[in-house]
């Protein structure tokens, strides 16, 4: 039967659990004093409901641990992670048999036995494969987003040579006690198998006595590992720290700030880096520094200083530098706003959450960016003058668009049109809320108008604020202009009350995202609907048919605060399916990894960094790599961006869902 | 009340030599003293208004003024405000009429709060009402949306700052007589409490888009940095600045500080000259504020001759030359 | 230091041209509905330089505005932008006031509050713009008076102001206490924020009568103006674009250059 004997050769093996145990210890002491540094942190939510995030932590840890959904989306270096970790699992669970056979003293034997060595051996030949991959992304091709660091190699390499030393155990082991009596065994452990033929010519004597030593050596390596690992911090803490994060990863919706309470608040944003809460600084650690939400920054594929990996990096620096001058310390730490992280980097980011969406460890960058932009306008009142002209305009006018009132008023689009419009004391069920750039912007009334007349075909009872609509805020929420947009959300929230209004839908997915995910917190809950799923509703209903054909190729972008922030990536699609003749060429990123047209966090009015190329231009190239005629888009920003964007006005056109909706509607007789 | 009599202009002196806009004032004074079948009279002051006296009434004054103090050659608020006040106290003129300048935007006020006459300021037009024989200035409201008229029935002074080149300039005929009065009084330089003490020149590039009153805006049409320059040269001519539409400002012809519209500046100046754009909405809604917008535009089905008040449909490298050259000879004296 | 700033209430100056109405008869603009009043442009300017003085010498800033009750919302904008208290001069009798009687009740409203070192007020109101009242209040005060200040700075008690001149600037030293209105290219006024927003909130404004700051009424006799109104009227606005003709393009220049000699 074949087996092997456990710890053999090994004489006061128990010592190995004595040494792990120490290098554990050491290891917690290590984690217990970067846990008090997390802890300098402000409070934080996220440690309530913890039933839930139980629940939570299972499905991401399925989805995105164990098939690595995420790491998978850059091929390479997600198939290296992912066999890399499962080598370890492999290689884990192995050793766990092992101790438990030791102890119990019940042993696999036989054919189990030597699947087992092979898998167990597979999965140290898995990580070895994964390290050589590894080792030629990071050394060879040495892509732009990874920069190597000490640590780095010291991993690399001190895991070779555990796994290395694994095998020459084996090896040793097996050409002292198998190789001659049961060659056919040997085979079963081709890691070991391959050293095992090189020492076979070794006496029993020296194979033991190397056997012994590398055994030992195999194991204080390993312990020292555990010790390098927790007593510098490196990132193989990751093994702990990441699911530590994404346990206590946001439940609430993407890229919700957390209010500020405008009477008590004594901080306001975060100016030190004392000023983040725990969770946040944690965050920082669990950053494995992967480039992933660099590569995926449409701020940083145009030019702007803004990596999120450097921004998570540099902020880290700054924890560091608070632990270093004593976790007890009460003295504040250097301000966190001046060269790393820069004011030009806080602001050339849309929040387009491209890189939350690619981080295999869910740490979130959006509101570290929206805490420092807080700090900045609301603690020191410094903006950029594009974005001081925009906040005063909401400040002053209830709306972003800087001259836009001259040229027409709030109400002015609803001119001779029979619209329900809502007087004091009116009670409706339904509003429709148009937000700002659809009352205000020509090209967005022409989509305002076209969405009036797709609902009124359909049949659904709403009504309109006109000129009492004032802004929902968002573009001072993501400035950084946190009261000012509490002002207009409680403002909103009381018409919407004194209107008794149940159900709101809304053309702009900023607002939508605005009022359904964030009003609530200021006591403000509607359903809310972006008008694609209303459609939708509607044509499966069979309240809305979309017979007419409208020939025409065209490509759908997919707005960042309707897809990544709130995962509507199909309604739109099946809308435009539905409509004869229409065919639709995906752009390779799209869905969640859809390139932001640029308007997001306020950058409809704040200035990119001049002689940079702009962002709706880079998305723009996605679209013309399609080859379509028309690029399709449910948001009055995107819209706007490509727009202006498009050189050449007859080659590619830019339209809005409903218009292509409104098209397809046979006209009523 | 009755006892006011006369129009009296407030003279300047520039560089040596009567103002244009004292001239331009001359030219409104003597019809408005026509109207009013009274006299015509300047007031000069400085080390210079002796020698200019002359000058004046072959512009028409019926009677120069002089206080050739030379502690007049340098405005300064307190001493000309007291001075001045003194002197209206004694000479009581019905219309006081000062030029819309440096110095009347800043002596006129005061000169108002201490004589406690009536003051219309930035005045485009005057008459005289035949009925009431009070002066009518109409001045601009709201920006310019709208204009008013003014006018002070009881209080005098009745005062007015003029815009400069509204009005033609005098007539000069040196066939004309008057009387030259030097007057003596003096004002104890003690009274000065607020004092110039530096002074600085700028370049017109230091002119903000929100303040100038030109601006001249180039659009795609433009076509390189380079062409900008002639854009320059006729912005710096009229005293204003350039400005550009998004397009302009993306292929990095101008800085993005000078964009136009929508994501840009919003801007009022009193003439805008559109130079090949086309005019899109978004840079419009930037520049509608300006109460004169001319386009020079290629196309003539181009937007901006939708909102433009004058036109011109051609080559601005064509136009843009003569302009100058024409704007050049207006300006000279 | 102690700054006394006057503010005023006026229409929003940014609305379609086609909207701007006026009632001849009245004299007066009418507003369209749903766009509310805002603080006038340079007024504004005159609490941010104000705000820039309390940055760097400490001290109070008051804020005074004539006009309706509605006016208590420019006051809290100011309060929000770094003022400390202000005052709303609300009565019958401060209605239809000129530069005069504009400058009369200000200057007794400021004589009440007093312990000032500079009062600052726009260079013009964006509405009428009769560009007078700070002058005029200053000769009631007794005051110096330096207009048209891009920036301001205090040193041993003594003004330093920087002016804006049609082709430069000009410094002008003054003593407090003086009276300044302040010009646009003073730069963009700061953005509500932080403690002085929250301060906004809950202030209390005082509104003050007529009785409140010792006006005498005789003063403010509607027969007593300085300057009357007779007439408002918008220009008419040809909707066309005035083709400009001309074979050549000298031809062109020239008549555009007659058509624009009157502008500037």
């Amino acid at each position: 039967m074949a087996s092997r004997e456990v710890f053999w050769n090994i004489t006061y093996g128990y010592v190995v659990y004595v040494l792990a145990a120490i290098g554990i210890a050491i290891w917690l002491y290590g984690f217990y004093q970067r846990y008090r540094v997390w802890r300098l942190g402000r409070p934080d939510e996220c440690a309530k409901e913890i039933g839930k995030r139980i629940g939570v932590f299972i499905r991401t840890t399925i989805v995105d641990v164990f098939f690595h959904r995420k790491f998978l989306r850059q091929p390479f270096s997600g198939t290296m992670h992912l066999i890399i970790f499962w080598g370890f699992v492999i290689l884990l669970l192995a050793s766990a048999v092992d101790a438990i056979s030791y102890y119990s003293g019940y042993h696999i034997q036989g054919t189990p036995y030597l699947w087992f060595s092979l898998i167990s051996d597979f999965g140290g030949f898995l990580i070895l494969l994964g390290i050589l991959m590894a080792a030629l992304r990071r050394y060879v091709w040495k892509p732009r987003s990874l920069n190597s660091l000490l640590d780095d190699g010291i991993v690399l390499s001190s895991l070779t040579a555990i796994l290395i030393t694994g095998y020459m155990i084996e090896g040793l082991r097996q050409a002292a006690t198998e190789i001659s009596p049961h060659p056919d065994w040997a085979v079963w452990s081709p890691g070991g198998w391959v050293f095992a033929k090189i020492f076979i010519d070794l006496s029993e004597g020296t194979l033991r006595s190397w056997h012994k030593f590398l055994w030992w050596f195999h194991s204080a390596l390993t312990v020292g590992v555990i010790l390098y690992s927790g007593l510098t911090f490196s990132k193989l803490q990751h093994l702990i720290v990441s699911p530590l994060n994404i346990f206590f990863r946001s439940l609430g919706p993407v890229g919700a700030p957390t209010p500020i309470d405008i009477e008590k608040a004594e901080i306001l944003g975060v100016g030190e880096i004392k000023d983040f809460t725990w969770k946040q600084l944690l965050d920082l650690d669990a950053c494995t520094n992967c480039g992933r939400c660099e590569d995926n920054c449409p701020a940083w594929a145009t030019g702007k200083p803004l990596s999120p990996r450097k921004l998570v990096q540099d902020l880290k620096g700054h924890m560091l530098h608070l632990s270093s001058n004593s976790a007890d310390s009460h003295e504040s730490s250097l301000p966190l706003i001046g060269e790393a992280p820069n004011e030009a980097e806080i602001w050339a980011c849309t929040t387009c959450a491209a890189c939350q969406e690619a981080c295999p460890v869910y740490v979130e960058h959006i509101l570290k960016v929206i805490d420092l932009r807080r700090h900045l306008v609301l603690a020191q009142n410094k903006m950029p003058e594009s974005a001081q002209l925009m906040l005063r305009n909401m400040q002053m006018r209830g709306h972003p668009w800087a001259g836009a009132q001259s040229l027409r008023l709030r109400g002015d689009w609803t001119t001779g049109l029979d619209l329900n419009l809502l007087g004091e004391g009116n009670h409706v069920n339904t509003l429709l809320w148009v937000g700002c750039t659809g009352a205000l912007i020509d090209r967005n009334v022409e989509v305002t108008l076209s969405l009036t007349r797709v609902l009124k075909a359909a049949g659904v009872d709403f009504a309109i604020l006109g000129e009492a609509e004032t802004c929902c805020g968002d573009p001072a929420r993501r400035a950084g202009y946190e009261f000012q947009f509490q002002l207009m959300a409680e403002q909103n929230i009381e018409i919407f009350k004194s209107h008794h209004i149940q159900e709101i839908i809304t053309s702009c997915p900023h607002c939508f995202n605005i009022i359904k995910n964030e009003y609530p917190k200021y006591g403000g809950e509607f359903r809310v609907l972006h008008y694609t799923q209303l459609l939708w509703g509607l044509i499966k209903q069979g309240r809305l048919s979309l017979s007419k054909e409208v020939k025409t190729v065209l490509t759908y972008h997919d707005p960042c605060y309707l897809g990544r922030y709130n995962g509507i990536y199909s309604e739109p699609r099946k809308i435009l399916q539905g409509i004869p003749q229409v065919r639709i060429k995906e752009m390779r990123r799209s869905r969640e990894r859809s390139f932001c047209c640029g308007g997001g966090g306020g950058h409809m009015w704040i200035e990119e960094q001049p002689g940079t190329q702009k962002i709706s231009q880079r998305r723009i190239e996605d679209v013309l790599n399609t080859g379509v005629d028309t690029v399709v888009t449910s948001c009055p920003y995107c819209l706007q961006m490509f727009e202006e964007s498009i050189e050449n006005k007859d080659s590619l056109k830019v339209k809005d869902l409903i218009e292509i909706v409104e098209s397809s509607l046979k006209k009523s007789s | 009340m009755s006892e006011y009599k006369g129009v009296m202009v407030l003279g300047e002196i520039t560089e040596g030599k009567l103002a244009p806009i004292t001239i331009e004032l001359l030219g409104i004074g003597r019809r408005l003293a026509n109207d009013l079948g009274e006299e015509l009279s300047l007031l000069l002051m400085g080390g210079k208004a002796g020698v200019l006296a002359r000058e004046a009434i072959a512009y028409g004054a019926n009677k120069v003024y002089v206080a050739e103090d030379s502690l007049f050659d340098e405005y300064n608020s307190d001493t000309y405000t007291q001075w001045i006040s003194n002197f209206c106290q004694k000479t009581m003129p019905s219309i006081l009429l000062i030029g819309h300048t440096d110095i009347g935007c800043d002596l006129a006020p005061r000169l108002n709060g201490r004589l406690r006459g009536g003051l219309a300021m930035d005045a485009v037009n005057l008459s005289i009402d035949p009925s009431t024989k009070l002066l009518v200035s109409t001045r601009p409201i709201f920006g310019g949306n709208a204009y008013a008229k003014v006018v002070s029935r009881f209080a005098r002074p009745q005062m007015a700052t003029v815009r400069t080149k509204i009005f033609p300039p005098a007539e000069r005929d040196d066939s004309r007589q008057g009387e030259i009065v030097s007057v003596a009084e003096k004002v104890d330089p003690s009274i000065i409490k607020a004092k110039v003490i530096d002074r600085i020149k700028e370049e017109f590039e230091g002119v903000k888009l929100e303040d100038a009153e030109v601006i001249v805006s180039g659009g795609h049409g433009i076509g390189s940095a380079k062409n900008f320059e002639l854009l320059w040269e006729l912005a710096r001519l009229l005293g204003g600045t350039v400005g550009a539409t998004r397009r302009a400002c993306d292929e990095g012809w101008v800085p993005v500080t000078r964009q136009i519209g929508q994501s840009g500046k919003v801007v009022s100046p009193k003439l805008y000259i559109a130079v090949a754009l086309s005019g899109a909405m978004s840079h419009i809604v930037g520049c509608l504020g300006s109460k004169c917008i001319v386009a020079i535009n290629k196309d003539p089905e181009a937007n901006i001759f939708n909102v433009a008040h004058f036109g011109i449909v051609a080559d601005y490298k064509e136009v843009l030359p003569v302009l100058i050259e024409k704007f050049k000879e207006q300006r000279s004296p | 230091m102690h700054t006394i700033v006057c503010i005023k209430q006026v229409p929003d100056p940014e609305i379609p041209p086609a909207k701007f109405k006026i009632d001849p008869v009245a004299k007066k603009v009418i507003p369209p509905p749903g766009v509310p009043p805002v603080i006038s442009v340079y007024d504004e300017r005159a609490v941010e330089a104000a705000c820039r003085l309390k940055d760097k010498h400490k001290g109070k800033i008051t804020v005074l505005s004539l006009g309706s009750e509605k006016a208590t919302d420019v006051v809290r904008h100011a309060i929000s932008m770094g003022a400390d208290e202000g005052y709303v001069l609300q009565d019958e009798a401060f209605e239809n006031l000129d530069s005069f009687g504009t400058a009369y009740v200000l200057g007794k409203a400021i004589q009440k509050i007093g312990g000032y070192d500079l009062i600052l007020c726009g260079r013009q109101a964006a509405d009428w713009g009769a560009g007078q009242v700070g002058s005029i209040l200053a000769e009631i005060l007794g005051l110096p008076i330096i207009t048209l200040a891009c920036d301001i700075q205090v040193e041993d008690k003594k003004l330093k102001i920087k002016r804006i001149l049609k082709d430069g600037f000009e410094i002008v030293e003054a003593p407090t206490p003086a009276v300044a209105t302040v010009s646009s290219e003073i730069g963009l006024p700061r953005l509500p924020a932080g403690v002085a927003l929250m301060l906004a909130r809950r202030k209390q404004i005082p509104i003050w009568k007529a009785k409140d700051i010792g006006a005498d009424l005789s003063e403010l006799d509607p027969s007593k103006v300085h300057t009357e109104i007779t007439e408002i009227f918008i220009p008419t606005r040809e909707r066309k674009c005035e083709m400009i003709p001309g074979a050549t393009p000298a031809e062109v220049a020239t008549n555009l250059v007659s058509k624009l000699v009157k502008l500037i």
